[in-house]
């Protein structure tokens, strides 16, 4: 760059720092409020009032979120009928294949085990035939 | 042209590298006036330059003031010329519609000038006094292309180092410095009686 384009450069440079300076007084208090404005608006944004007035609703919000759903966790599970109906059958079946318990049964049983058991032989080989 | 003397001697002849004003406030008073009359130049309207100016700050605010205080200049910039941008499309659409509902042609059919907002403010030449004028200039700024008046008004007029205006223009280091090289030919010629 030569000498005359420097000069050229800091001339238009000074012309425009110096309208900038010169700015009419309506315009310059229209730029000092339009600063003012942002700047406040920036602080209003990130104020604690601010945060609040968005984080108390949220909070509520997702307490009753939480209330509702550990509700309706306790709440006692209807089930269908046809369920029920099965689970008692099942049940009943399978007490027919478990061995009787020992507390319950009448001692005679055990002391007559054998006779017991012929006589289910026999009963079983006579229903075959 | 004292006050340009005094101008050149406070801004000019300052060093490189600058202070950056420690907080906001104090950064966008520092650039308030020189962003108005750099909205001015590209939009050539007051109440337009004044709502980018104002658009500018609210967002460089908002934003970016967690920013470093060295970032703050080239974001601004960069705000600022994109919001320009974004007024000009504004005109160029009104224009448009204007155009189709048929406003953009006179009684004989000939097509009228594109719609541009009228200049209220005072004008720089009403305030301005010296052999050249801030309106020759500012009439010659007006005259070049977009991208060329950027790279001029942001590396010439405000400073800028090259880094700085490309990151404010979105380009390049390289296109910054071939805009600045036609805008500064075309300066040449429009404004020789400069020299």
């Amino acid at each position: 760059m030569n000498s005359s384009d420097k000069q050229f450069e800091q001339r238009a440079r000074a012309l425009y720092q110096e309208a900038a300076q010169s700015v009419d007084p309506v315009t310059a208090g229209r730029l000092r409020a339009a600063r003012r404005t942002a700047l406040e608006a920036a602080s209003a944004h990130a104020s604690p009032h601010h945060r609040a007035r968005v984080l108390v609703p949220v909070g509520a919000l997702a307490a009753i979120a939480l209330a509702a759903l550990v509700i309706w966790q306790r709440a006692p599970q209807p089930q269908p009928e046809h369920n029920q109906q099965a689970s008692v059958a099942s049940e009943q079946q399978d007490s027919e294949y478990l061995p009787p318990e020992a507390e319950k049964t009448d001692p005679g049983l055990y002391q007559n085990l054998d006779f017991y058991s012929w006589l289910a032989a026999n009963d079983s080989s006579q229903t075959k035939r | 042209m004292n006050g340009v003397s005094a101008v050149f001697e406070a801004e000019l002849l300052a060093p490189d590298g600058q202070a950056v004003p420690a907080t906001l406030d104090a950064f966008l008073a520092s650039m308030e006036r020189r962003a108005f009359r750099m909205a001015e130049l590209h939009l050539g309207n007051r109440e337009d330059a004044l709502d980018a100016v104002q658009d500018a700050m609210l967002r460089l605010v908002k934003h970016y003031r967690a920013k470093p205080a060295q970032e703050w200049t080239p974001l601004f910039w960069g705000i600022l010329r994109r919001r320009i941008v974004d007024l000009q499309r504004r005109r160029k659409v009104r224009s448009i519609v204007v155009g189709w509902l048929g406003g953009g042609r006179d009684d004989d059919g000939d097509e009228l000038p594109a719609w541009e907002p009228a200049d209220t403010g005072p004008g720089p030449l009403e305030k301005l006094h010296g052999e050249q004028s801030y309106a020759d200039m500012a009439a010659a700024v007006k005259q070049l292309p977009q991208r060329q008046r950027e790279a001029f008004i942001l590396r010439v007029l405000e400073g800028l180092d090259v880094a700085e205006t490309a990151v404010a223009m979105g380009c390049s280091e390289g296109s910054v410095k071939t805009h600045l090289s036609r805008a500064m030919q075309h300066l040449r010629e429009h404004l020789e009686e400069w020299r």
